[in-house]
């Protein structure tokens, strides 16, 4: 059997929860150790606390009046909290105010961005293609049309020459805004034609002396010797259909 | 009995708030306590008075980092104890005295004997009280600041090693030897009795 230490016997000594202590237990099993503690706790009992001079319930106020007027930093330490407040009240100001700055700075720079970016947008290259696309195809659906009356119109009825000549000074302006644009694209076939029809557009709305049958004839047979017809009708189909997109984009959206 | 009250938190937010007086309020409340430990650690009246007075002074001086979760009188306890450890520590002539006890472990059994006509007697006579005494000076100021906690304060090894600031392992041993050393020094009057 090991016996314990004296430290062990000294901690199980001041050791207040005895019971869960091994040394305590091993205590009841050895007579030698026990012996030894036994030992331990007669020196130990023979210093007792020593008991101190008894002070007087005045005694604290006693001891204040000593020490109070020692006390000298209380004013000093309020200016420093006063120092350190202002301080501290200056610097928290100044970094609002830089907040504020920069703020204001980086609206302005948002603000001056924001109309280039709204612009880009609102409209992007695909929506002014898209644009364009829709711009072409109801021309060429217009010269489609006006050039079918044409090659079926009679020379005699005045009833039916006059909208053509409305139509051809109506669709001449727009011609040439659709030229303006092919212009930038490298389309030659849609350019050729788009001359042509400004050719064909100008005759038959300031054909001087107006139209009769002699101009309209010459007018159908160019038309006709050129294919203007199919041209038109090819350059059309070339086109994608906008308005079925349309639809499906509206619908979509009411979803 | 070193509980703070909320009264303990409402004088220390009253002195960090500029009024001086309230301090008088904790000093009144934690002298006594103060002193007996002190007392005890000191061994000497006017050396524990100091104490109590240069533990209150640092207290105020370091007030403003006092935690506010921990307690003030365990705080200013510590403060204390380790006053008295510097006082107990800056007594030459005391330490001196000590050494000179020490180096003469036949002086105290001389002293024992000649005034030994009985136990009785001797307990009577304040031979017992006489020994511990000088027990007590031959212990270094941080063994006899452990002892003093550990056996008449009733502390904990973790309160020792806070108040003396030292690991607890390191706290435990100056217990120990300190333990060792006066069960040497009351040997004597252990075999007269």
């Amino acid at each position: 059997m090991k016996h314990l230490t004296e430290e062990e016997l000294i901690e199980c000594f001041y050791n207040k929860n005895k019971a869960a202590n091994p040394a305590s237990r091993h205590l009841e099993h050895c007579a030698a150790c026990a012996d030894a503690y036994a030992a331990l706790q007669s020196d130990l009992a023979l210093v007792k606390p020593a008991e101190p001079p008894v002070r007087d319930a005045a005694y604290g106020a006693r001891v204040w009046a000593s020490i109070s007027a020692s006390l000298p930093r209380l004013e000093a330490r309020k200016q420093r909290w006063l120092r350190i407040s202002i301080w501290s009240g200056l610097s928290y100001a100044a970094a609002c105010a830089l907040l504020i700055a920069c703020a204001f700075y980086a609206g302005r720079l948002w603000e001056h961005r924001q109309p280039q970016i709204s612009a880009a947008k609102q409209s992007p290259p695909e929506t002014q293609q898209h644009v364009v696309l829709v711009l072409l195809g109801d021309h060429l659906d217009r010269s489609e049309r006006l050039l079918v009356e044409l090659k079926h119109a009679d020379a005699d009825s005045a009833k039916m020459v006059s909208p053509l000549r409305d139509e051809a000074r109506s669709l001449l302006a727009a011609n040439r805004a659709c030229r303006q644009e092919v212009k930038q694209q490298d389309d030659p076939a849609l350019a050729e034609a788009l001359d042509h029809l400004n050719q064909l557009f100008d005759e038959l709305a300031n054909q001087p002396g107006g139209l009769n049958a002699a101009a309209l004839a010459r007018l159908q047979k160019e038309m006709n010797s050129g294919s203007l017809l199919f041209e038109v009708r090819v350059l059309r189909s070339r086109i994608p259909d906008q308005q079925p997109a349309e639809n499906s984009r509206s619908k979509g959206g009411t979803i | 009995m070193y509980c703070m009250g909320k009264n303990d938190h409402a004088a220390i937010s009253a002195i960090l708030a500029g009024d001086k007086e309230a301090y008088g309020e904790l000093v009144m409340r934690h002298s006594q306590s103060l002193f007996r430990a002190a007392f005890r650690i000191t061994g000497n009246e006017a050396d524990a008075d100091d104490v109590v007075q240069e533990a209150f002074l640092r207290g105020y001086r370091k007030l403003e980092s006092f935690e506010s979760r921990s307690e003030f009188g365990t705080w200013i306890y510590r403060i204390a104890v380790r006053c008295a450890l510097d006082k107990i520590g800056g007594h030459p002539a005391d330490e001196a005295s000590r050494v000179a006890g020490a180096d003469d472990p036949e002086q105290d059994e001389i002293q024992v004997a000649d005034g030994a006509a009985g136990p009785d007697r001797l307990l009577l006579s304040g031979e017992i009280a006489a020994l511990q005494e000088r027990a007590m000076r031959s212990l270094t100021p941080a063994e006899r600041t452990a002892f003093v906690l550990r056996h008449m304060e009733d502390c904990g090894i973790a309160e020792i090693a806070a108040a003396l600031s030292i690991d607890p392992n390191a706290a435990r041993q100056t217990v120990f030897r300190a333990v060792q050393k006066l069960r040497s020094r009351l040997a004597p009057l252990r075999v007269k009795i």
